[in-house]
Protein backbone atom coordinates (compact mmCIF):
# COMPACT_ATOMS: atom_id res chain seq x y z
CA UNK A 1 0.00 0.00 0.00
CA UNK A 2 2.68 2.15 0.65
CA UNK A 3 4.32 1.86 -2.36
CA UNK A 4 0.67 2.61 -3.87
CA UNK A 5 0.50 5.88 -1.69
CA UNK A 6 3.90 7.15 -2.32
CA UNK A 7 2.97 7.03 -6.00
CA UNK A 8 -0.93 8.28 -5.56
CA UNK A 9 0.84 11.92 -4.21
CA UNK A 10 3.10 11.67 -7.71
CA UNK A 11 0.10 10.81 -9.32
CA UNK A 12 -1.97 13.58 -8.33
CA UNK A 13 0.60 15.70 -8.48
CA UNK A 14 1.61 15.25 -11.79
CA UNK A 15 -2.49 15.41 -12.17
CA UNK A 16 -2.61 18.72 -10.99
CA UNK A 17 0.68 19.99 -12.66
CA UNK A 18 -0.29 18.11 -16.12
CA UNK A 19 -3.86 19.20 -16.17
CA UNK A 20 -3.00 22.90 -15.94
CA UNK A 21 -0.52 22.73 -18.04
CA UNK A 22 -2.21 21.17 -20.66
CA UNK A 23 -5.00 23.51 -20.42
CA UNK A 24 -2.72 26.63 -20.47
CA UNK A 25 -1.65 24.91 -23.89
CA UNK A 26 -4.85 26.10 -25.29
CA UNK A 27 -4.44 29.17 -27.74
CA UNK A 28 -5.67 32.39 -25.52
CA UNK A 29 -7.82 33.44 -28.18
CA UNK A 30 -10.21 30.50 -26.82
CA UNK A 31 -11.95 29.98 -23.79
CA UNK A 32 -9.81 27.12 -22.77
CA UNK A 33 -11.55 24.84 -23.14
CA UNK A 34 -9.89 21.34 -24.00
CA UNK A 35 -11.42 18.04 -24.98
CA UNK A 36 -10.16 14.76 -25.09
CA UNK A 37 -6.74 16.27 -23.91
CA UNK A 38 -3.72 14.19 -22.84
CA UNK A 39 -0.58 15.10 -21.77
CA UNK A 40 2.52 13.25 -21.00
CA UNK A 41 5.58 13.87 -18.18
CA UNK A 42 8.98 12.16 -19.28
CA UNK A 43 11.40 11.39 -16.96
CA UNK A 44 14.48 13.41 -16.11
CA UNK A 45 17.66 13.05 -17.75
CA UNK A 46 19.02 10.08 -18.08
CA UNK A 47 15.67 8.52 -18.61
CA UNK A 48 14.05 11.70 -20.24
CA UNK A 49 12.93 9.46 -23.34
CA UNK A 50 10.77 7.47 -21.22
CA UNK A 51 6.89 8.14 -20.10
CA UNK A 52 6.75 8.81 -16.54
CA UNK A 53 3.07 10.21 -16.69
CA UNK A 54 0.39 10.04 -18.88
CA UNK A 55 -3.03 12.50 -17.83
CA UNK A 56 -5.69 12.26 -19.77
CA UNK A 57 -9.16 13.51 -19.67
CA UNK A 58 -12.47 13.95 -21.35
CA UNK A 59 -12.28 17.81 -20.84
CA UNK A 60 -10.70 20.40 -19.14
CA UNK A 61 -11.68 24.31 -18.69
CA UNK A 62 -9.99 26.95 -16.64
CA UNK A 63 -12.16 28.79 -14.97
CA UNK A 64 -10.34 32.04 -12.91
CA UNK A 65 -7.37 30.59 -10.94
CA UNK A 66 -9.73 26.62 -10.86
CA UNK A 67 -9.42 24.20 -13.25
CA UNK A 68 -12.30 22.14 -13.55
CA UNK A 69 -10.99 18.32 -15.04
CA UNK A 70 -13.63 15.85 -16.06
CA UNK A 71 -13.40 11.54 -16.53
CA UNK A 72 -9.19 12.34 -14.97
CA UNK A 73 -7.44 9.54 -15.93
CA UNK A 74 -3.78 9.76 -14.57
CA UNK A 75 -1.16 6.40 -15.40
CA UNK A 76 2.38 6.12 -14.71
CA UNK A 77 5.35 4.17 -14.99
CA UNK A 78 8.63 3.23 -13.60
CA UNK A 79 11.87 3.30 -15.87
CA UNK A 80 11.82 0.29 -17.33
CA UNK A 81 8.40 1.28 -18.89
CA UNK A 82 6.06 -0.72 -16.19
CA UNK A 83 2.74 0.54 -15.54
CA UNK A 84 2.15 1.63 -11.95
CA UNK A 85 -1.00 3.22 -10.60
CA UNK A 86 -3.89 4.55 -12.57
CA UNK A 87 -5.77 7.35 -10.69
CA UNK A 88 -9.25 7.86 -11.92
CA UNK A 89 -12.07 10.44 -10.90
CA UNK A 90 -15.10 11.63 -12.96
CA UNK A 91 -14.81 15.07 -11.79
CA UNK A 92 -11.79 17.06 -10.16
CA UNK A 93 -11.10 20.85 -9.09
CA UNK A 94 -7.39 22.32 -9.20
CA UNK A 95 -6.50 25.61 -7.61
CA UNK A 96 -3.63 26.75 -9.40
CA UNK A 97 -2.97 29.47 -7.07
CA UNK A 98 -2.84 27.43 -3.29
CA UNK A 99 -2.09 23.85 -5.29
CA UNK A 100 -5.21 22.27 -3.60
CA UNK A 101 -7.28 19.64 -5.78
CA UNK A 102 -10.20 18.21 -4.49
CA UNK A 103 -13.65 16.80 -5.32
CA UNK A 104 -16.76 15.51 -3.70
CA UNK A 105 -16.79 12.93 -5.97
CA UNK A 106 -15.53 9.51 -6.28
CA UNK A 107 -11.60 9.01 -6.68
CA UNK A 108 -10.04 5.38 -7.22
CA UNK A 109 -6.25 4.53 -7.14
CA UNK A 110 -5.32 0.92 -8.41
CA UNK A 111 -1.99 -0.51 -9.44
CA UNK A 112 -1.87 -1.39 -13.01
CA UNK A 113 -1.94 -4.87 -12.49
CA UNK A 114 -5.28 -4.88 -11.17
CA UNK A 115 -3.98 -5.97 -7.28
CA UNK A 116 -4.70 -3.58 -5.42
CA UNK A 117 -6.59 -0.24 -4.83
CA UNK A 118 -7.60 2.29 -3.05
CA UNK A 119 -10.88 4.21 -3.07
CA UNK A 120 -13.30 7.01 -1.67
CA UNK A 121 -15.93 9.39 -2.27
CA UNK A 122 -14.40 13.20 -1.45
CA UNK A 123 -11.12 13.76 -1.72
CA UNK A 124 -8.68 16.43 -1.42
CA UNK A 125 -4.96 16.91 -2.28
CA UNK A 126 -2.74 19.52 -0.93
CA UNK A 127 0.03 19.63 -3.20
CA UNK A 128 2.66 21.84 -1.18
CA UNK A 129 2.94 18.67 1.16
CA UNK A 130 1.77 15.94 -0.23
CA UNK A 131 -1.44 15.17 1.43
CA UNK A 132 -4.41 13.29 0.28
CA UNK A 133 -7.28 13.39 2.37
CA UNK A 134 -10.40 10.75 1.34
CA UNK A 135 -13.25 12.20 3.06
CA UNK A 136 -15.85 9.11 3.17
CA UNK A 137 -16.15 5.74 2.72
CA UNK A 138 -12.37 5.12 2.12
CA UNK A 139 -11.85 0.82 1.33
CA UNK A 140 -8.47 -0.27 0.07
CA UNK A 141 -8.28 -4.00 -1.26
CA UNK A 142 -5.32 -5.79 -1.45
CA UNK A 143 -5.71 -9.31 -3.00
CA UNK A 144 -3.63 -12.62 -2.11
CA UNK A 145 -0.89 -13.87 -4.11
CA UNK A 146 2.61 -12.27 -5.49
CA UNK A 147 0.59 -9.78 -6.77
CA UNK A 148 0.52 -8.27 -3.61
CA UNK A 149 3.49 -6.71 -3.34
CA UNK A 150 2.50 -2.95 -4.78
CA UNK A 151 3.55 -2.31 -1.00
CA UNK A 152 -0.27 -1.06 -0.91
CA UNK B 1 -4.63 -6.39 11.89
CA UNK B 2 -1.32 -5.17 9.31
CA UNK B 3 -4.12 -5.73 9.87
CA UNK B 4 -2.79 -2.53 5.63
CA UNK B 5 0.70 -2.73 5.80
CA UNK B 6 2.66 -3.59 8.94
CA UNK B 7 -0.63 -4.34 10.15
CA UNK B 8 -1.28 -4.95 6.71
CA UNK B 9 1.39 -6.62 6.23
CA UNK B 10 0.39 -9.59 9.14
CA UNK B 11 -3.26 -9.63 7.21
CA UNK B 12 -0.98 -10.27 4.13
CA UNK B 13 0.38 -12.56 6.09
CA UNK B 14 -2.47 -14.05 6.67
CA UNK B 15 -4.05 -13.88 3.83
CA UNK B 16 -1.23 -15.66 2.44
CA UNK B 17 -1.22 -18.64 5.19
CA UNK B 18 -5.05 -19.08 4.17
CA UNK B 19 -6.45 -21.14 2.02
CA UNK B 20 -8.84 -18.98 0.89
CA UNK B 21 -8.07 -16.25 -1.95
CA UNK B 22 -10.10 -13.51 -0.76
CA UNK B 23 -8.92 -10.48 -0.26
CA UNK B 24 -7.80 -8.19 2.55
CA UNK B 25 -10.28 -5.00 2.52
CA UNK B 26 -9.66 -2.23 4.54
CA UNK B 27 -12.44 0.30 5.17
CA UNK B 28 -12.91 3.42 7.53
CA UNK B 29 -14.95 6.58 7.18
CA UNK B 30 -12.01 8.51 6.40
CA UNK B 31 -8.12 8.50 5.33
CA UNK B 32 -5.59 10.91 5.67
CA UNK B 33 -2.18 9.60 3.60
CA UNK B 34 0.70 12.44 4.57
CA UNK B 35 3.00 11.29 1.66
CA UNK B 36 6.08 13.49 2.20
CA UNK B 37 6.50 12.01 5.82
CA UNK B 38 5.39 8.12 4.78
CA UNK B 39 2.25 8.21 7.45
CA UNK B 40 -1.26 7.07 6.74
CA UNK B 41 -4.09 7.09 9.27
CA UNK B 42 -7.32 5.83 8.33
CA UNK B 43 -10.47 6.99 10.82
CA UNK B 44 -13.75 6.33 11.81
CA UNK B 45 -15.08 2.66 11.92
CA UNK B 46 -12.01 1.28 10.69
CA UNK B 47 -12.71 -2.40 10.13
CA UNK B 48 -9.95 -4.91 8.16
CA UNK B 49 -11.25 -7.52 6.94
CA UNK B 50 -8.85 -10.45 6.14
CA UNK B 51 -9.29 -14.21 5.54
CA UNK B 52 -8.24 -15.20 9.33
CA UNK B 53 -8.15 -12.14 10.92
CA UNK B 54 -10.78 -9.13 11.78
CA UNK B 55 -10.15 -5.93 13.16
CA UNK B 56 -12.02 -2.84 14.25
CA UNK B 57 -11.30 -0.15 15.74
CA UNK B 58 -11.67 3.78 15.55
CA UNK B 59 -8.36 4.90 14.20
CA UNK B 60 -5.24 3.23 12.72
CA UNK B 61 -2.09 5.04 11.58
CA UNK B 62 0.88 3.09 9.11
CA UNK B 63 4.23 4.11 8.83
CA UNK B 64 4.74 3.83 5.33
CA UNK B 65 8.13 2.33 4.38
CA UNK B 66 10.63 3.37 2.10
CA UNK B 67 10.13 2.32 -1.72
CA UNK B 68 10.18 -1.73 -2.35
CA UNK B 69 9.71 -2.28 1.85
CA UNK B 70 7.10 -3.58 3.83
CA UNK B 71 5.00 -1.41 6.45
CA UNK B 72 6.22 -2.34 9.37
CA UNK B 73 4.85 -0.28 12.04
CA UNK B 74 0.79 0.03 12.71
CA UNK B 75 -1.04 1.07 15.64
CA UNK B 76 -5.11 0.51 16.03
CA UNK B 77 -6.46 2.73 18.65
CA UNK B 78 -9.70 3.04 20.80
CA UNK B 79 -11.98 0.59 21.16
CA UNK B 80 -9.56 -2.15 19.22
CA UNK B 81 -11.08 -5.70 18.94
CA UNK B 82 -9.43 -8.34 17.02
CA UNK B 83 -10.73 -11.92 15.60
CA UNK B 84 -8.48 -13.77 14.21
CA UNK B 85 -8.26 -17.89 13.40
CA UNK B 86 -4.69 -19.78 13.43
CA UNK B 87 -3.61 -22.82 11.33
CA UNK B 88 -5.27 -25.13 13.85
CA UNK B 89 -8.89 -23.24 13.25
CA UNK B 90 -8.58 -22.07 16.61
CA UNK B 91 -10.29 -18.77 17.24
CA UNK B 92 -8.87 -15.61 19.59
CA UNK B 93 -10.79 -12.85 20.26
CA UNK B 94 -8.68 -9.76 21.50
CA UNK B 95 -9.68 -6.47 22.97
CA UNK B 96 -7.96 -3.60 24.37
CA UNK B 97 -7.41 0.57 23.72
CA UNK B 98 -4.35 0.02 21.52
CA UNK B 99 -2.84 -2.22 19.61
CA UNK B 100 0.38 -1.98 17.80
CA UNK B 101 1.69 -4.17 14.80
CA UNK B 102 5.53 -4.75 14.27
CA UNK B 103 7.56 -6.11 11.75
CA UNK B 104 11.27 -6.49 11.05
CA UNK B 105 13.90 -8.48 10.27
CA UNK B 106 16.85 -8.98 11.88
CA UNK B 107 20.07 -11.02 10.86
CA UNK B 108 17.21 -12.96 8.83
CA UNK B 109 15.25 -13.81 11.50
CA UNK B 110 11.33 -12.27 11.45
CA UNK B 111 10.00 -10.84 14.13
CA UNK B 112 6.27 -10.05 13.54
CA UNK B 113 4.49 -8.96 16.44
CA UNK B 114 0.84 -7.25 17.67
CA UNK B 115 1.14 -5.80 21.01
CA UNK B 116 -1.91 -4.99 23.14
CA UNK B 117 -2.21 -2.57 26.03
CA UNK B 118 -4.86 -0.97 27.53
CA UNK B 119 -7.35 -3.32 29.18
CA UNK B 120 -5.61 -5.73 27.42
CA UNK B 121 -8.18 -8.73 27.13
CA UNK B 122 -7.46 -12.06 24.96
CA UNK B 123 -9.98 -15.01 24.44
CA UNK B 124 -7.84 -18.37 23.44
CA UNK B 125 -10.40 -21.11 22.87
CA UNK B 126 -12.14 -21.34 26.55
CA UNK B 127 -9.22 -19.16 28.32
CA UNK B 128 -9.78 -15.60 28.87
CA UNK B 129 -6.42 -13.92 29.71
CA UNK B 130 -5.56 -10.65 30.85
CA UNK B 131 -2.22 -8.78 31.35
CA UNK B 132 -0.31 -5.57 30.48
CA UNK B 133 0.77 -6.07 27.78
CA UNK B 134 -0.44 -8.97 25.72
CA UNK B 135 1.74 -9.64 23.06
CA UNK B 136 0.97 -11.93 19.71
CA UNK B 137 3.96 -13.33 18.28
CA UNK B 138 2.59 -13.96 14.48
CA UNK B 139 6.12 -15.97 13.57
CA UNK B 140 5.29 -18.63 16.00
CA UNK B 141 1.58 -18.03 17.63
CA UNK B 142 2.56 -17.93 20.77
CA UNK B 143 0.98 -15.23 23.31
CA UNK B 144 3.13 -14.03 26.00
CA UNK B 145 3.46 -11.31 28.23
CA UNK B 146 6.90 -8.84 28.11
CA UNK B 147 8.79 -6.70 30.64
CA UNK B 148 8.31 -9.40 33.65
CA UNK B 149 8.94 -6.65 36.30
CA UNK B 150 5.63 -5.08 35.12
CA UNK B 151 3.39 -7.78 33.79
CA UNK B 152 0.49 -8.82 35.58
CA UNK B 153 -1.11 -11.66 33.98
CA UNK B 154 -4.01 -13.64 34.85
CA UNK B 155 -5.51 -16.69 32.58
CA UNK B 156 -8.60 -18.54 33.62
CA UNK B 157 -10.87 -20.59 31.90
CA UNK B 158 -14.44 -19.76 31.19
CA UNK B 159 -17.00 -21.56 33.38
CA UNK B 160 -20.04 -22.73 31.81
CA UNK B 161 -23.61 -22.69 33.48
CA UNK B 162 -23.80 -26.21 33.73
CA UNK B 163 -20.69 -27.17 35.42
CA UNK B 164 -21.33 -23.60 38.26
CA UNK B 165 -24.51 -25.34 39.13
CA UNK B 166 -22.99 -29.00 40.13
CA UNK B 167 -21.84 -30.50 42.94
CA UNK B 168 -17.79 -30.84 43.23
CA UNK B 169 -16.78 -34.58 43.06
CA UNK B 170 -15.14 -36.25 45.83
CA UNK B 171 -11.61 -35.58 46.27
CA UNK B 172 -9.14 -38.11 45.87
CA UNK B 173 -7.43 -39.56 48.01
CA UNK B 174 -5.00 -43.04 48.50
CA UNK B 175 -6.70 -44.44 51.89
CA UNK B 176 -8.74 -47.39 51.37
CA UNK B 177 -11.90 -47.92 50.92
CA UNK B 178 -14.00 -46.64 53.92
CA UNK B 179 -10.73 -45.45 55.95
CA UNK B 180 -12.39 -42.03 56.03
CA UNK B 181 -15.15 -43.50 58.28
CA UNK B 182 -12.15 -44.38 60.81
CA UNK B 183 -12.12 -42.23 64.46
CA UNK B 184 -10.02 -40.22 65.04
CA UNK B 185 -6.92 -41.73 67.03
CA UNK B 186 -6.21 -39.58 69.76
CA UNK B 187 -2.63 -38.86 71.10
CA UNK B 188 -1.24 -36.65 73.71
CA UNK B 189 1.05 -35.06 71.43
CA UNK B 190 0.29 -31.64 70.81
CA UNK B 191 -1.32 -30.00 67.68
CA UNK B 192 1.72 -30.09 64.56
CA UNK B 193 3.93 -32.46 66.49
CA UNK B 194 4.36 -35.73 64.65
CA UNK B 195 5.96 -38.86 66.76
CA UNK B 196 9.75 -39.86 66.55
CA UNK B 197 10.49 -37.19 64.03
CA UNK B 198 14.29 -37.39 64.80
CA UNK B 199 14.37 -40.73 63.37
CA UNK B 200 14.57 -42.05 60.13
CA UNK B 201 13.77 -45.29 58.55
CA UNK B 202 15.06 -47.24 56.31
CA UNK B 203 13.70 -49.53 53.74
CA UNK B 204 15.00 -52.60 55.27
CA UNK B 205 13.74 -51.52 58.85
CA UNK B 206 16.91 -50.36 60.74
CA UNK B 207 16.58 -46.85 62.42
CA UNK B 208 19.24 -43.98 61.90
CA UNK B 209 19.20 -41.29 64.17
Amino acid sequence: MKKMLNKAGVILSAVVALGFSAARAQPATTTGHANDFSSVEYFKPPHQMLMASRLSGMEAQPQGQLLLIKQLKLETFDTNGVPGLIVKAPNCVYDVVHGVANSPGHVRLETADGSSHVEGDGFLWRQTDHFLTISNNVQTVIEPGPKKKTGL
Amino acid sequence: MALAGGWLHAQTNAAAMSTSHAPTIITSERADFDLAERHAVYRSNVRVDDPQMKLTCEEMTADLPQSGGQINHLVALTNVVMDSVDEKGQTKHATSDKAIYDYNVVNGVTNETVTLTGNAKVKDGPNWMTGEPITFNLVNHAIHTMHAENESMIIYQETTSALANTNAPAAKTNLPAGAADLPVTKTNFPPGTIQNIDKNTTQSGTTTQ
